[in-house]
């Protein structure tokens, strides 16, 4: 599937990009509006007040807790699980025999639409009637948290999905004492939820039942992170919950660390539905499609760095920051792989939750300052001129904007996009994805029954709704990605 | 549809009946009755299909946010969700395999969500099959459709670009279509246009392009809460000054006075916010042209205002006749 979203940019206000980028992803809305905010920023050589930032970061917050509590619950669990195990529940428990009933009038009534079909469970799904029971209980608890956890964003940003409040040189809402409070009070809600039944339901998942898998490493790829870095902790910016940073060819004994080097990035599109430009750098990157292109099997480019596939998303973020609970679980003898991804997934969630904290009491003392600013009001129309790039951390990984403005209209603009580091096929020089890579191996014993490729693509939290029809069991073989 | 009673002899039931009435204390004939009534609900499921094209998703995550209903309830109680990408739990082939079940079976409520590629199916291709080919399928065979969100509707965001983005009703002819038409899909106005099917039977009024009157009679601008700074011409410059916090977005390139809409009474997330409210103005996305008319978003001239030299008397403007619905494809 393809939009255009690239192309139908030029000969535009900039000051539109943020709005219109949003929609690039409904998922990740405020993550691209943010990026392209800060591409902007840079192309009006705006200075965002630390309010600004602040309320940036909250809104942005927000919506890293709804989306990795909805991936979990919502988009993965299934995969773990037999559900059916839940009719062999015989504890008291009031709250989860309402489950039961719940569940079993589906049966009964042969009706148990979204939960099936799905693929069968295997010799790994969980089917100990408390523990699934549970999980199932906490799907439905989920659906109602990671709704409150976008409403929550949504006092600051406006409105979800997509957010209104986020333009050039900072924001458009002036927050008042009320609004703080009624965040602080929403967030404590989700802290509750994450502290008590997120994370250790990852980790009795991932450390009990799931041990084995997780010490196989299965969906390991190629052991390439890559974190642009995000979210600030302090005025300066220098101090971030996620730093930036490169590790090529994890070495779980001596971790090194390179400095993320934003020159490094190419795009190559040699097996992309795209005309082959000169340059590959992305300020330079164009969107002209050729859908007859020989050779070509997706819509997604190629992106790498120093010429490598690269992983993103929370993995590679706990590495690069070298996160003591993600070591320490690796140290047990998990290996990075899809459970992991999941581990690492929930231990940033308390990380950007503690963030939360610290930026409502930064926010409330900043407003009580005499001048308290949210914008670079001087800075709001745009330039003749001026090129610029927003790198910034979507839940599922890096996310770049770079535009470049000439009589100030948009003259190119480029994203890479966290799931086109994932899901990019091969370059020129033929070297997998990074997804591409970790499904090598994956144990298929029964080709109709994929569940462990579903699995791996899954832990990477793939932009699920484009990246459904991927797989072509009959050959035991991913075949194609034919969609963005 | 198999319903839970004819699974059930009347026998068992009864007899399932007198064992919990004991333990809850109510007489048979009551605990009869309320199960009976709950078994009922049960049988009302109604089964959608949810088809996504050039979409972003953001129309599922905008309807997985109901609170009230909870979204918990409406896809497990209510709905019988048969189809749609996000949300189930089957992927590939099974996937695929429950689409062409629910359409051989028909009687569907389809919500389509993202806009359909015309200059050429490859832009969008579902499972090997051209998206739009699926859509005309499914509508084919469907109780009701409603386009989900503003791509859905008219085309959208994508209709701007290069790929011939479209609404349905360019694909689906000769059958009505209920276009929910803001960029996301207002929750309210999903879940209400389904409960509403559910309970009448029948799709509800709408004006003529589609869109239902209950949700988008009136102009943004003629409820607007800043209303007053427009008529006294106060408009914000500058978002820092406390001031100007409440005064009229006009100047920073606010549509609400040629978008129809009830955002401004209905509010978004629950009441809990929305565009005007935040400062930022609202973006004209209900509207068939945009994004296309609407740009450039912050300037109080938009395409679409240029060619409507009355905007300032906006409340006197009416909603766009056919012929305006084609929906971007600017350039």
């Amino acid at each position: 599937m393809a939009r255009g979203f690239e192309a139908l940019l030029l000969g535009k206000d900039p000051r539109d990009a943020p709005f219109v980028t949003s929609r690039i992803c409904g998922v990740c809305y405020s993550v691209h509006q943010i990026a392209s905010a800060r591409a902007l920023d840079e192309a009006f050589g705006a200075e965002v007040p630390w309010g600004g930032t602040l309320l940036r970061n909250l809104a942005m917050a927000a919506q890293f807790i709804y989306d990795h509590i909805l991936h979990f619950y919502h988009l993965s669990v299934l995969d773990y699980i037999d559900i059916m195990a839940v009719a062999a529940y015989r504890g008291k428990d009031k709250a989860l025999n309402a489950v039961k009933d719940k569940i079993a009038g589906m049966l009964r009534a042969k009706d148990t639409f979204p939960l099936t079909p799905r693929y069968k469970p295997d010799e790994i799904s969980v089917t100990d009637p408390d523990t699934v029971i549970s999980a199932v209980k906490h799907y439905i608890d989920a659906l109602t948290m990671q709704a409150k956890a976008r409403n929550m964003g949504a006092i600051f940003g406006g409105r979800q999905p997509h957010y209104q409040s986020i333009v050039v040189g900072g924001f458009t809402q002036l927050p008042d004492v009320n609004q703080v409070a009624k965040f602080r009070t929403m967030l404590d809600e989700q802290a509750k939820f994450v502290n008590e039944v997120y994370i250790p339901d990852v980790l009795a998942f991932g450390t009990g039942p799931l041990f084995p898998l997780a010490k196989k490493g299965l969906g390991g790829g190629h052991h390439n992170y890559l974190a642009y870095g995000a979210l600030e902790l302090d005025r300066t910016g220098k101090e971030l919950v996620f730093p930036p940073g490169v590790i090529m060819g994890l070495n779980l004994k001596n971790i090194k660390i390179n400095r993320f080097n934003p020159d490094k990035i190419t795009e190559p599109v040699k097996y992309g539905w795209y005309r082959e430009s000169i340059s590959q750098h992305p300020y330079d990157g164009e969107q002209v499609f050729d859908l007859d292109k020989k050779d070509a099997y997706s819509f997604i480019k190629a992106p790498r760095y120093l010429g490598k596939p690269m992983e993103v998303g929370p993995l590679a973020r706990m590495l690069v920051a070298r996160n003591p609970d993600v070591l320490g679980l690796l140290a047990k003898g998990v290996k990075p792989g899809a459970i992991a991804r999941h581990a690492a997934r929930a231990i940033e969630t308390k990380l950007v939750l503690d963030a939360c904290y610290k930026w409502l009491d930064d926010l409330l003392s900043e407003m009580a300052k005499p001048g308290f600013k949210i914008h670079d009001t001087i800075h709001w129309e745009p330039p003749d001129t001026g090129m610029g790039t927003g790198f910034y951390e979507a839940p599922r990984g890096v996310l770049g904007h770079w535009v470049k403005i000439r009589n100030r209209k948009i003259e190119k603009y480029q994203v890479i996009a966290p799931s086109t580091w994932n899901l990019s096929p091969r370059c020129e020089k033929k070297a997998r994805g990074p997804i591409e890579e970790s499904l090598l191996g994956a144990p298929v014993p029964d080709p109709d029954n994929p569940i462990n490729v579903v699995r791996i693509i899954r832990s990477f939290d793939p932009c699920l709704a484009c990246a459904i029809h991927l797989i072509d069991p009959t050959s035991n073989k991913i075949k194609k990605f034919p969609v963005e | 549809m198999t319903t839970p009673l004819e699974n059930i002899s009347r026998r068992d039931f009864m007899k399932y009946c007198a064992a919990t009435a004991a333990v809850l204390g109510l007489s048979e004939f009551e605990l009869a009755t309320k199960v009976s009534e709950a078994l009922v609900a049960t049988r009302a499921k109604t089964p959608v299909l949810w088809l996504e094209g050039q979409d972003c998703a953001g129309c599922t995550i905008s309807f997985a946010g109901a609170l009230n209903p909870p979204i918990a309830s409406l896809i497990l109680d209510t709905l019988s969700v048969r189809y749609h990408e996000t949300i189930m739990a089957a992927s590939g082939y099974e996937a695929e395999s429950a689409y062409h079940k629910i359409v051989k079976a028909g009687g569907y409520v389809l919500c389509v969500e993202g806009s359909i590629p015309t200059a050429d199916d490859r832009f969008c291709m579902i499972g090997r099959r051209p998206f739009r080919e699926m859509v005309e399928e499914a509508g084919a065979r469907a109780d009701a459709i409603i386009a989900v969100g503003a791509c859905a509707a008219y085309g959208g965001i994508p209709a701007a670009g290069p790929t011939g983005a479209v609404g349905i009703n360019r694909i689906i002819k000769h059958k009505p279509i209920i276009n929910l038409s803001t960029c996301p899909v207002h929750c309210d106005h999903l879940v209400g246009i389904i409960l509403y099917l559910l309970t009448t039977g029948t799709a509800p009024p709408v004006d003529e392009i589609g869109r239902p009157k209950m949700y988008f009679r009136e102009l943004i601008h003629d409820n607007c809460r800043r209303r007053s700074y427009f008529d006294n011409e106060m408009f914000l410059t500058d978002w820092n000054d406390p001031t100007q916090k409440n005064w009229c977005l006009y100047m920073k390139g606010c549509k609400g006075p040629e978008t129809y809409a009830d955002c401004p009474v209905r509010r978004w997330n629950d009441g809990l916010n929305f565009c005007i409210d935040c400062g930022a103005g609202c973006m004209g996305c209900a509207e068939p042209d945009f994004y296309a008319g609407m740009t450039p978003l912050y300037t109080a001239e938009s395409g679409r205002s240029r060619n409507n030299r009355s905007r300032k008397h906006a409340s006197s403007v009416f909603p766009l006749k056919k012929q305006d619905m084609k929906g971007g494809g600017q350039k």
